[in-house]
């Protein structure tokens, strides 16, 4: 497990935000130094985790593909079966415990690929919370089945419409949000980035993960894997996988960024390998950044909405300096061959950001043997990509659906014009 | 020269080095002068500035895509510091920008421009400590922040850490919207001074004259900058500085 001095992981991390954020952040530290010093806190958040989310999630061995690649014997941690379909949900749960204790009533998030708003949504619903989730106008648009989802479960959606439009500028509109509302807002961070203590707090709990890994291994391999493969986005997904074999030096631990178009700046988001990326001061924490040599941070891009930040993890930063965890990077095209594989060969929809895992995860189990198992954490689920997907392999008949579909919501809303209790009449309806 | 302890309020305004040009800058900066204002920020321009509402945003997306940056900044003040020698300036950035240029060549650099201040409200206290020492060697004064939820021992170590001025933060949130200037804020304001003989200098939703007037008798600088940002924003910076002219006097006359 990873624990910090200070929040400070290295030379990366620590706290650098206002000074109206300092109590807070001060607060939230009190409370997690509790907490992991206390075995019933962990109990209840497992409880939580499998009465609500459906833990433990399978490890679910893929024969078919591994025959195919000829290398390891593959398998995929299914993270893609929690409810709401992503791992993003075991941090929210976790951060929703904390929400109780301190007694907030409002809880605020931001988003990228909307699943960190999707599972905040739905705690913020089942708790009764009041919920605002920040959104990058530009991933409003790439990811609308989120919205739509966010929105019918109660959650303002508040598209950031300057910068870069994306997970970022997210973020900062979250912090400023929060500098205003600190008293009785908590902001439930969705990955495993910005001040002290939320890189390891959100790692503490997205550590799930690799418990479960460790045990599911020991029963249906024998053995601890030879290796265990993430995408990183913030690098939560990647951190909670990684976390329990970070003392094993035999378990290879591999991070899989997003390569995007091309290495020119703004075509991708790779931080962790190669000399794209140093270290800078921004959004409350020191990591490696997307920068110029003016300190202003870059653009982005990703296939993958979730993948598709500036920074990383202060915690995989130092990880990767310290030479214990691998990075390397997956084009969108190499991304979406992954994506079809999967697809074709085991009857499983990933989520692009979780295909640049497979990605990275298949052509490094070429390269093993045929006694090795790697295993892949397959972060999240495909059903708010299909837009994208549909995209980025276009075929007619999704075309002449999209047509006959707004021709129907046209016609719907033109009734309801007419009949202005449309919306119970919709409900009664079922 | 920063103002002295119990003096009658000053007011602070603001530069965002780039909006809405570069060349404009300059005759903005020209035009607070000419309005009467000694003390001048002049603001970094910043990719992902954290403390700022929507209008100083705005601001900085734009100072950005026209040759906004750290080194536009020394340039700028290069220049206005020697042509108004009365006027104080002080240097507004996150702190990545003058991280990246490197801390001690960046203070050495800010002394050079005839800047006497840095704010830099993503820079805490316990992290600028190390680089204090070369501040006060080059005649750069830190003034840090404290909000209305500091505790008292941390105003204490913020202030004892701060020179020049201390910038007491409103309002808890972001710059840009208004503040409301009850018992509640005297009773904070009293609390700071109990910590600290410096200036103090108000800022974060000071934006009109009754703004100014609550202040007064009560702080010795008010920061008016957003305000004044939106008023260059839709009328140009002539008529922004005839508001502040106004503004000035406003206190002057009462
Ligand atoms: C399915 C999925 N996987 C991965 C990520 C990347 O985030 P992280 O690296 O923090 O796990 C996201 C983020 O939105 C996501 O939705």
């Amino acid at each position: 497990m990873i624990s910090s001095e200070q929040g400070l992981f290295g030379e990366f991390g620590g706290r650098y935000v206002p000074e109206i954020l300092r109590p807070a952040l001060c607060q939230l530290e009190d409370m997690y130094q509790q907490l992991r010093s206390d075995e019933t806190f962990w109990q209840e958040y497992l409880q939580l985790t499998q009465e609500f989310s459906g833990r433990p999630t399978p490890l679910t061995a893929l024969p078919r593909l591994s025959e195919l690649l000829g290398g390891a014997k593959i398998w995929l941690k299914r993270e893609d079966l929690n409810h709401s379909g992503a791992h993003k949900i075991n941090n929210v749960l976790g951060q929703a415990l904390l929400v109780k204790r301190m007694g907030k009533q409002r809880i605020i998030a931001e988003t990228g690929a909307g699943q960190h708003g999707l599972a905040t949504a739905i705690i913020a619903a089942r708790m009764g919370l009041q919920a605002t989730i920040y959104m990058g106008s530009e991933d409003v648009e790439r990811q609308y089945s989120n919205v739509f989802w966010m929105r019918q479960l109660g959650a303002e959606v508040v598209p950031v419409n300057h910068g870069s439009c994306t997970l970022k500028d997210a973020l900062d509109e979250a912090l400023r949000d929060w500098a205003a509302s600190v008293d009785d807002t908590h902001y439930v961070l969705g990955t495993a980035c910005g001040p002290a203590p939320f890189p390891e707090l959100v790692t503490y709990f997205q550590r799930v993960i690799s418990q479960e890994i460790r045990a599911q291994a020991k029963h249906q391999i024998g053995a601890l894997p030879n290796a265990v493969v993430a995408c990183v986005g913030g690098g939560s997904n990647a951190l909670g996988a990684f976390c329990d074999f970070l003392d094993e030096p035999s378990v290879r631990l591999l991070g899989v960024e997003a390569g995007g178009r091309s290495q020119q700046p703004g075509q991708h988001s790779i931080r962790l390998h190669g000399d794209l990326a140093s270290p800078g001061i921004a959004q409350g924490y020191k990591t490696l950044f997307l920068q110029n040599r003016n300190g202003q941070l870059g653009e982005t891009h990703s296939i993958a909405a979730g993948l598709d930040y500036v920074g990383v993890s202060p915690v995989l930063a130092d990880l990767v300096a310290r030479g214990r965890v691998d990075a390397t990077s997956a084009t969108d095209a190499e991304v979406t061959h992954a994506f079809q594989l999967l697809m074709r060969y085991e009857g499983i929809i990933p989520a692009l950001e979780s295909s640049h895992a497979l990605a990275g995860g298949f052509a490094l189990a070429k390269e093993m043997q045929p006694q090795e198992h790697v295993v892949i954490n397959l972060s999240g689920r495909g059903d708010k990509d299909i837009f994208n997907i549909a995209q980025a392999l276009p075929q007619q008949e999704w075309l002449d659906f999209l047509e006959r579909e707004v021709a129907r919501t046209e016609q719907r809303l033109k009734e309801s014009a007419q009949c202005p209790n449309g919306e119970e009449q919709y409900v009664s309806n079922g | 020269m920063f103002p002295t302890a119990n003096e009658s309020l000053k007011v602070m305004s603001h530069c965002v080095v780039g909006f809405p040009s570069l060349e404009e800058n300059e005759h903005a900066i020209d035009g607070l002068v000419a309005a009467g204002i000694r003390l001048i920020e002049l603001q970094v321009p910043f990719s992902d500035p954290v403390a700022d509402g929507p209008v100083l945003v705005n601001a900085c997306v734009k100072a950005l895509a026209q040759g906004g940056s750290f080194e536009a900044t020394l340039a700028l003040a290069r220049k206005v510091s020697r042509r108004h020698p009365e006027v104080t300036f002080v240097l507004m950035s996150y702190l990545n920008p003058i991280y990246q240029y490197g801390i001690p060549a960046a203070i050495d650099e800010i002394a050079n421009a005839g800047i006497e201040g840095i704010i830099v409200p993503d820079w805490p206290v316990e992290a600028m400590r190390p680089h204090l020492l070369h501040m006060e060697k080059r005649g750069v004064a830190p003034i840090l922040m404290v909000t209305p939820n500091t505790a008292s021992a941390r105003i204490a170590e913020i202030a004892s850490a701060s020179r020049g001025m201390l910038y007491v933060v409103s309002r808890m949130g972001v710059t840009g919207s208004s503040t409301h200037w009850g018992e509640e804020f005297q009773t904070y304001i009293a609390r700071v001074k109990e910590h600290t003989n410096l200036p103090l200098a108000v800022g974060f939703g000071v934006r009109t004259r009754e703004d100014l007037q609550a202040l007064r008798g009560r702080v010795e600088v008010a920061a008016f900058c957003s305000q004044y940002i939106e008023w260059q924003a839709e009328h140009g910076s002539e008529r922004a500085a005839e508001r502040m002219a106004q503004v000035v006097q406003s206190i002057q006359a009462a």
